[in-house]
């Protein structure tokens, strides 16, 4: 069976107390409360308790009133009531204010308890469960929130820029001004391109299930190396591998080439264009079940009150038009998936460091 | 016809800025223009008077939605700035407008005294002659 199911129960008779756990503990994880500032305490320190179970005759606080009370305070677990009293006005008192859940008649038996808890435990679970979904989607609002700003951003403006420079070129004859702004459509049309594929990307790792095969990071390297070979010569920027790899490692294939791709072509993106000893430093090292991963650039680096914020969907923290605010984003998705951790080291003006650390599967 | 200020132009998109740029130039091809793909960059700019304008009045036509410092927060940070150096400016919006640009803040930035008015991306002939209008009229107001 699953770890038991927590319950706390209130009542001034230590007697009552005993006589509850002692027919309970067997099933149940009860937990006993003689006064109601013991209930809150036992409460604040367990907030997994699913059941609260409270006598309606007490001397300090009645029933209703510590339901009311904690209704506010500890709204997640269900409130019963054990009351050997049943006029009208106390029950209406109970639902109205209590906002309880059942009521249990005093002396009880077992078995009113046990259904009581059964069905209180349904009505926790759908609850917690709709707390969990709704979380899901807030967050998919705020995710649609951004969506709607990039979409407007990152689709309209370059559309809207070429179509400006169409009026414009309706208007000039000079072919060298026309070359130039055809140079720059074509730019802006290759960003878009850029954008929706991120945009393929951030689909396939929020929906996409895992395909896990052996990684031979030599091969992966070999793979993905072409790309930036081509950078790394018309940039002048020294693009230094080194992979040690002894032991077998498995993993997905696409999410770490996802990984590799957004942060190198980041490497070499980000450069600093006045620096003279311009390099990209890639290091994987596979020991004990894990890969280690670091990506050294010798770039402009990131200041530090953007580090926090950089793996946010659409963060941008650089005004160059060349990101779109999804490679890091991706990044993180990517290793949410495969298991994995990523640290970030910058000096401005001087470079940056990613490190990552991803389990074998 | 004949223009008499200067331009400041701060769009992210460099295609924006060519094709703004050569629309003013193709009017007047002595206008004094300088194109920011950086907000924070053209703030620094005029705020330490780096901005030659040949003593003309300075018009800014400004993006709304850049990384880093988006056209709010410009218009934000240049109301800070002395009235000594603001008055030798006015601001002109020019910049896609759509559902997903809160009319709350497209309000509150019209009542900034130094923003002048809207026009909406892309640019056109007929709304290039309607911003010199609107920028001859932030002139005159002075």
């Amino acid at each position: 069976m699953a770890e038991k199911i927590k319950i706390l129960y209130v009542d001034d008779e230590p007697d009552n107390l005993f006589g509850f756990k002692a027919s309970l503990r067997f099933d149940y994880h009860i937990l006993t409360a003689i006064n109601t500032p013991q209930a809150i305490a036992f409460l604040d320190n367990n907030p997994d308790i699913r059941v609260v179970f409270c006598d309606q005759r007490m001397p300090e606080k009645t029933g209703v009133e510590f339901f009311e009370q904690i209704r506010i305070s500890h709204p997640h677990p269900v409130r019963i009531l054990l009351t050997a009293y049943t006029d009208v006005e106390s029950i209406i008192d109970a639902i109205n204010k209590g906002n309880i859940y059942r009521y249990v008649k005093k002396p009880w038996i077992e078995s009113d308890i046990i259904s009581a808890i059964f069905e209180a435990n349904k009505f926790y679970m759908a609850n917690s469960m709709l707390a969990v979904k709704n979380d899901e989607l807030q967050k998919a609002y705020d995710e649609l929130n951004k969506f709607a700003y990039s979409v407007s951003h990152d689709i309209r403006g370059p559309l809207s820029g070429i179509l400006g420079a169409i009026n414009l070129a309706c208007e000039i004859d000079d072919v060298e001004e026309m070359k130039e702004m055809l140079f720059l459509m074509g730019k802006s049309l290759k960003k878009l391109d850029t954008y929706i594929l991120s945009m393929h990307d951030y689909y396939s790792l929020q929906r996409g299930e895992l395909n896990v095969s052996e990684i031979d990071f030599n091969r992966l390297i070999e793979d993905i190396k072409p790309l930036y070979t081509v950078i790394s010569k018309t940039d002048n920027v020294t693009f230094n591998i080194d992979i040690s790899q002894d032991s077998v490692f498995r993993s997905d294939p696409v999410p770490l080439k996802l990984i590799f791709n957004n942060l190198l072509s980041n490497a070499f993106k980000y450069q600093d264009k006045k620096s003279i000893a311009k390099s990209v430093d890639l290091s994987i090292e596979v020991r004990e079940n894990k890969a280690l991963i670091n990506i050294t650039d010798t770039g402009i680096g990131i200041l530090g009150s953007h580090i926090g914020e950089i793996f946010n969907l659409f963060y941008r923290a650089n005004f160059q038009e060349v990101g779109s605010g999804f490679g890091l984003y991706n990044v993180k998705s990517a290793l949410l998936k495969l298991n994995g951790q990523i640290e970030v080291n910058s000096v401005m003006h001087q470079g940056t460091t990613f490190k990552i650390t991803i389990p074998s599967i | 016809m004949s223009i008499n200020f200067s331009f400041i132009i701060i769009d992210d998109g460099e295609l924006d800025c060519y094709v703004t740029q050569k629309f003013l130039e193709r009017i007047d091809k002595n206008l004094l223009v300088r194109t920011f793909q950086s907000a924070h960059q053209a703030l620094d700019v005029i705020r330490d008077g780096y901005w030659d304008s040949g003593s003309l009045h300075t018009v800014i036509l400004l993006d709304l939605q850049m990384p880093l410092m988006n056209g709010f927060r410009f218009v934000e940070e240049f109301e800070k700035l002395d009235a000594e150096v603001q008055k030798n400016y006015s601001i002109i919006i020019l910049s896609i407008l759509n559902s997903a640009t809160n009319p709350a803040d497209i309000a509150r930035i019209l009542s900034y005294d130094k923003v002048n008015s809207i026009i909406e991306k892309p640019l056109t002939r007929e709304k290039l002659f309607l911003l010199l209008q609107k920028a001859e009229s932030s002139i005159n107001v002075l």
